[in-house]
């Protein structure tokens, strides 16, 4: 993990709001992972104050670090904004990563929306180790508007299965509805091969992917998004419930968590809310 | 004086300040809670550069923290409920304690009980601890017995409290005031007349925060502690006040630092040193950099001693300089 200043040398608009921001002079986010993250700032000021924490999108080479973001507030709404050659102050490589693709195991990555960075990066890992064909891309969406990169990702040679709530693009529904269907698909298939699931989206879609992979007793990994101040475990903001612990973090715990870990809906009593109790 | 930490070439300013009983090598210290336990930024600035650190706030035990959502960004600034989550004082000494001795500044350990008698025990435990160059009351805790209220709000249970908290702590003792008050002077006289060798103000100042979309807190306890830049003309303002009073113990000026002129507007209004709070989130190497653009200033002013500016506010009538 290293702090340091960063160039952008592409700003590229996806439509819906979605833009990839292409940084040059990230050396020290060489061999980051799928899953991993980096606190971002832009020199634009006092406020908005605080970094925002984007997943890695891609880091192709030679200090070469791509982020994709869709506009949410403020922050978002300068970095889509941010010209080639503004610079960013960069902390990271931070977090875990997603279990690396594996030849004894199809990995079934599920994206929603915005979402899709660290699953992205996980196919290209994939397509890397020459284990494309051991991947299936679920990729659901609002609108067709909200699914991005699909011709990169058809590159990459990965099965793409797409679902939009308006029915869009590929199946009308949800990206769970269609985690059913290829569930389905391959429980019958003729050859049953051991799965996977990976996971990255809105928090009441990865509960949902949570839920249907303990129902069917699926390996599942589910990468969290929380508010935080710093990325390195110590404003502590970004807790999340846990099963072994009261909380665990998603900066440092995570952001890859054992869907079992963080499947807790109960504030465990150990917690003792006060007002005033700050730092 | 020459002391063992100056160690500055010859011509340059000199940073050296004392507060509270503990001397330091520049008047930049790292606040409690935005700066974990020193080591977690031990990569990302030189800790031996900086004035000091406070640790997180140590309770006897540990404590697990609020509910999520527990921060959330507001204008320039943020609101924290974190619950005073740590690690309690056995494993403070056991697994942080060790890299503090050898980190090379100053540490000075905050703390903090929910009895009179927890902040006694935990007070005592942690000035026997070598490695320990001070400690920082964190009085912003609710008094359990007293329905909740923050100890730190009463001067006269402060005022107990600090009493209590002296008679068994022989290493200087800071008490980090809260703003939540009306009369920040009386509070810090409670401070001074009880014993404490110094007074770091400010805490948090209590706000809350309201998303429209779902109606509900932006966080879970509702209420939350107001920090960054949108504090620092109360801080200042209440670090003058302090000032002002001649209350006869050093202030230590915290709220909303983010560059060198904001800390030299804390020593100009009486504060002998400061802390650099949220601003570590903004920028972790941040206040190495607020060391430098102090020691600039003083080199572009012509101040050959940092202490020179401590209290230094001009009040009296401008005199309007010359024109054309």
């Amino acid at each position: 993990m290293r702090y340091f200043d960063a160039r952008v040398i592409e700003n590229r608009s996806l439509g819906g709001g979605y833009f990839i921001l292409r940084l040059g002079g990230c050396e020290p986010l060489a061999g980051s992972r799928p899953g991993q993250f980096v606190m971002l700032r832009g020199d634009w000021g006092r406020d908005p104050l605080l970094p925002r924490p984007l997943s890695l999108l891609s880091v192709p080479h030679e200090g070469r670090a791509d982020l994709l973001a869709k506009v949410v507030g403020k922050g978002t709404a300068l970095m889509e904004r941010s010209p080639p050659g503004s610079r960013v102050s960069v902390l990271g490589p931070l977090g875990n990563s997603f279990p690396a693709p594996s030849a004894d195991v199809t990995d079934l990555l599920v994206a929603g929306g915005v979402g899709l960075p660290p699953l992205f990066m996980q196919s290209e890992a994939a397509a890397g180790l020459g284990l494309a064909g051991r991947s299936e891309m679920l990729y659901g969406g609002k609108t067709s508007r909200d699914l991005v990169l699909l011709g990169e990702m058809r590159g990459l040679g990965i099965a793409i299965h797409l679902a939009t709530e308006d029915g869009s693009l590929g199946r009308r529904g949800r990206v769970t509805d269609e985690l059913e269907a290829r569930l389905d698909y391959w429980r019958a298939a003729a050859s049953p091969r051991r799965l996977r699931i990976m996971a990255c989206g809105p928090r009441e879609m990865l509960w949902a992917v949570g839920r249907i992979a303990q129902s069917c007793d699926i390996e599942c990994y589910l990468s969290l998004e929380e508010h935080m101040a710093c990325g390195i475990g110590v404003c502590l903001g970004c807790a999340v419930a846990a099963q072994t612990r009261p909380y665990r973090y998603v900066c440092k715990d995570g952001p890859v968590f054992p869907a079992r870990e963080v499947m807790v809906h109960a504030t465990p009593a150990l917690a003792s809310p006060r007002e005033g109790g700050t730092r | 004086m020459t002391s063992s930490l100056d160690t500055r070439e010859e011509g340059a300013p000199a940073l050296l300040v004392t507060c509270g009983g503990i001397e330091f090598r520049n008047p930049v210290l790292t606040a409690s809670g935005t700066f974990g336990y020193g080591q977690e930024f031990d990569t990302l600035l030189s800790l031996r550069n900086l004035g000091g650190l406070v640790t997180k706030g140590i309770s006897p035990e540990p404590r697990f923290g609020n509910p999520p959502p527990r921060i959330c960004e507001t204008a320039a600034g943020m609101l924290n409920s974190i619950g005073l989550e740590n690690v309690g004082i056995e494993a403070f000494a056991r697994e942080k304690l060790p890299f503090l001795r050898s980190c090379g500044t100053r540490v000075l350990v905050n703390f903090f009980g929910t009895t009179f008698d927890e902040y006694v025990d935990c007070g005592a435990r942690l000035a026997a601890l070598d490695g320990v160059d001070g400690l920082e009351m964190n009085v912003s805790c609710p008094n359990i017995k007293a329905g909740g209220i923050e100890f730190g709000r009463d001067p006269s249970v402060l005022g107990d409290l600090v009493k209590a908290c002296r008679a068994v702590i022989r290493k200087p003792l800071w008490v980090k005031l809260t703003p939540n008050t009306s009369d920040i002077v009386a509070l810090a006289r409670a401070c001074a007349d009880n014993g404490a060798d110094a007074v770091s103000m400010i805490n948090t100042i209590t706000g809350m925060a309201i998303n429209v979309r779902t109606r509900r807190p932006k966080i879970a306890t509702v209420f939350g502690g107001l920090s960054g830049p949108a504090i620092k003309p109360v801080a200042l303002r209440m670090v003058y006040q302090v000032h002002r009073a001649k209350i006869p113990i050093p202030i230590c000026g915290i709220g909303g630092i983010q560059d060198g002129t904001d800390a030299i507007e804390f020593l100009l209004a009486g504060a002998s040193c400061v802390q650099v709070g949220t601003q570590s989130f903004v920028d972790p190497a941040s206040a190495e950099r607020i060391i430098r653009e102090i020691e600039e200033y003083c080199r572009a002013q012509g101040v050959a001693d940092v202490r020179e500016l401590i209290g230094g506010l001009a009040t009296g009538p401008q005199a309007r300089p010359a024109t054309g």
